[in-house]
């Protein structure tokens, strides 16, 4: 958040006397303002002899930390985002279908989780394959292992869309293929990136007429793991944010999110989900494959 | 005078949380690992709070009053508190028409914030104030009930991204410590002006709480933030605390849900989970079984 110094300029009451009354408090930048107790800055501004300058001063930031959360929304105008802007999307397979309750939701992250070679990258593929041809939007999909496979996302798309072998059957087949956009992440942090790329580029998305509709990251566990150790923080922080920058994309921007997991030994040899799941506590849906 | 004690007075909420009556001014936290129904109970409350005693005629039994709820788990599922607002609107007049106006009235009345990191749960807090007294113009209701759905998601954040203030030593970093200071702080000026009730969900994992080497483990997760309080541990909790004592201390209530291993089942095929919760403080050693159904939560005996 900005120092108060780089404010003066848009808001003059943030003139140097106040940024110096607000530095005798030890606040220099509006984050700041939100860790102090403000009735009680606005009781010390009461004894300065510009008292009423500063107060104004305080009520200017206090504006401006108004800007700094997400808007209220009432019960009717959260009913209706939900009903017009977050659409389900078909996996593909009418079994999943039915067990996410109609398919992948946008602004929901869904997680699947399974012992390895269950099929899970299977059903990433499907539903990248289905979204594609289906719902005309466009598909971005992590790759954390290299198991991405193109020829399976021709094969699932042909089966799909049932393309003939002409020239617009061709031309329709490239443009769905085109809207799949694969990135290989072999780290947390390269992750981080691609989806702040994501973000800065999704006004002008729009304009193209391409928007993202469904996300997915296969496998997130092989992400997150590395990171994890016994003790420190900071590990367990990146995972965290990680989750937020997840379910922050989907929301605001109407994108289904889909993450596969791994399992781990649990108490009593039981399997269960790996650490993401447990610390993290982000999936609306868990879908055990049992292939 | 008689105004303020009527809008005191205590008062029950549904179950599973009418052992206890709360009154404004009370900090609820509902602890429960997850899926145990939290989200819900908090939906249910919310639900009850926005409906009018009477409305043409027809008895509801609500509190009539504002909600607001701020959700940092941001899971939150709109239309199943559409549709558990339906059910209750539809029951008492026992047909399948249900008034639109009413529903309308309700809905409005059920504000709703999202928060992506601490820092945004801080502005909002900081701003709540106005946002109270513009409602009120509003709606002509005051609040009744402020949710926090959970406390507690961004403190591996917090706790991991201390650093060093720069200008001085007079000012304050953005660690754990001062984020809670800062919402403990804020909502205890909220509660002296608006009169209300203060529900907070944590998510825990059970089992974790210290064995036989207690000492010895509390030793070696004492840290410079403070955050264990070897005299409040005297209070044997079936799971790990990890929030700072300063949150621990303003809680005034806390309720425990975790789902049993039982299901009730309704149909051959289908079933639904029984959930458990036990007041916690104050200690009442009696559980309680509910159940979530279509039309909300339903105690099982």
């Amino acid at each position: 958040m900005a120092p108060l110094k780089a404010l003066e300029a848009e808001y003059p009451i943030l003139d140097p006397n106040f940024q110096a009354f607000c530095a005798s408090h030890g606040i220099f930048s509006v984050e700041d303002f939100l860790i102090h107790d403000l009735y009680e800055l606005a009781a010390f501004a009461e004894q300065q002899p510009t008292s009423e300058k500063l107060k104004q001063g305080i009520t200017q930031v206090l504006s401006i930390i108004d800007t700094q959360h997400q808007p209220w929304l009432n019960g009717l105008e959260l009913l209706d985002d939900a009903l017009h802007n977050k659409h389900v999307l078909s996996t593909g397979r009418e079994g999943i279908d039915l067990l996410l309750g109609g398919g992948l939701r946008e602004g929901q992250l869904t997680e699947i989780v399974g012992p390895s070679s269950c099929g899970k990258t299977q059903v990433c593929l499907l539903a990248a394959s289905n979204v594609a041809t289906k719902q005309m939007g466009n598909v971005v999909y992590l790759d954390t292992g290299n198991s991405f496979s193109p020829q399976r996302i021709a094969q699932f798309v042909g089966h799909i869309a049932g393309c003939a072998f002409d020239e617009a059957g061709k031309r329709i087949f490239q443009r769905i293929m085109n809207s799949i956009v694969c990135h290989s992440v072999f780290d947390i942090f390269t992750m981080f990136n691609v989806l702040h790329r994501l973000v800065i580029n999704f006004p002008s998305q729009l304009q193209k007429g391409g928007q993202v509709r469904l996300l997915i990251v296969d496998s997130i566990s092989s992400l997150i793991t590395p990171i994890l150790g016994n003790s420190g923080s900071q590990g367990r922080a990146l995972m965290i944010s990680a989750g937020y920058m997840l379910k922050k994309l989907a929301h605001e921007h109407n994108v289904a999110v889909l993450v596969t997991n791994h399992t781990v030994g649990g108490e009593r040899g039981i399997p269960k989900p790996g650490p993401w799941t447990d610390l993290e506590e982000h999936p609306t849906c868990e879908a055990s494959t049992f292939w | 005078m008689l105004g303020r004690v009527a809008t005191e007075r205590p008062f029950l909420l549904l179950p599973p949380l009418h052992r206890v009556p709360l009154r404004v001014g009370n900090v609820v936290e509902l602890v429960g690992p997850s899926a145990s129904a939290k989200t819900h109970i908090l939906i249910q409350a919310a639900v009850n709070c926005i409906l009018p005693k009477e409305w043409n005629g027809v008895h509801y039994g609500g509190l009539e009053r504002l909600v607001m709820f701020i959700d940092l788990d941001c899971r939150f599922d709109i239309l199943r508190l559409s549709e558990i607002l339906k059910h209750q609107i539809t029951e008492p007049n026992g047909s399948m028409y249900y008034d639109e106006e009413l529903y309308a009235l309700c809905m409005r009345r059920f504000l709703y914030v999202r928060c992506y990191d601490s820092l945004e749960f801080l502005a909002t807090l900081k701003t709540l104030h106005y946002r109270l007294q513009k409602e009120k113009e509003v709606h002509h209701v005051g609040i009744q009930l402020l949710m926090i759905d959970s406390i507690g998601p961004f403190h591996w954040v917090d706790r991991g991204s201390t650093f060093f203030p720069l200008g001085g030593n007079k000012r304050k970093c953005l660690s754990l410590q001062s984020v809670f200071d800062a919402v403990v702080q804020d909502i205890k000026k909220l509660l002296l002006v608006h009169p209300m009730l203060v529900m907070a969900t944590k998510e825990i994992i059970l089992g974790n709480a210290y064995g036989g080497d207690e000492v010895k483990q509390n030793k070696s997760l004492l840290d410079a933030s403070g955050l264990r309080n070897l005299a409040s541990n005297t209070q044997q909790l079936p799971y790990r605390e990890y929030m700072p004592s300063v949150w621990q201390s303003f809680v005034t209530h806390k309720i425990l849900v975790r789902a049993s291993d039982d299901h009730m089942p309704i149909r051959h095929y289908e079933e639904h989970s029984v959930y458990l919760s036990e007041w916690l403080l104050p200690s009442i050693s009696f559980r309680d079984k509910f159940t979530v159904k279509d039309a909300g939560i339903v105690i099982v005996t």
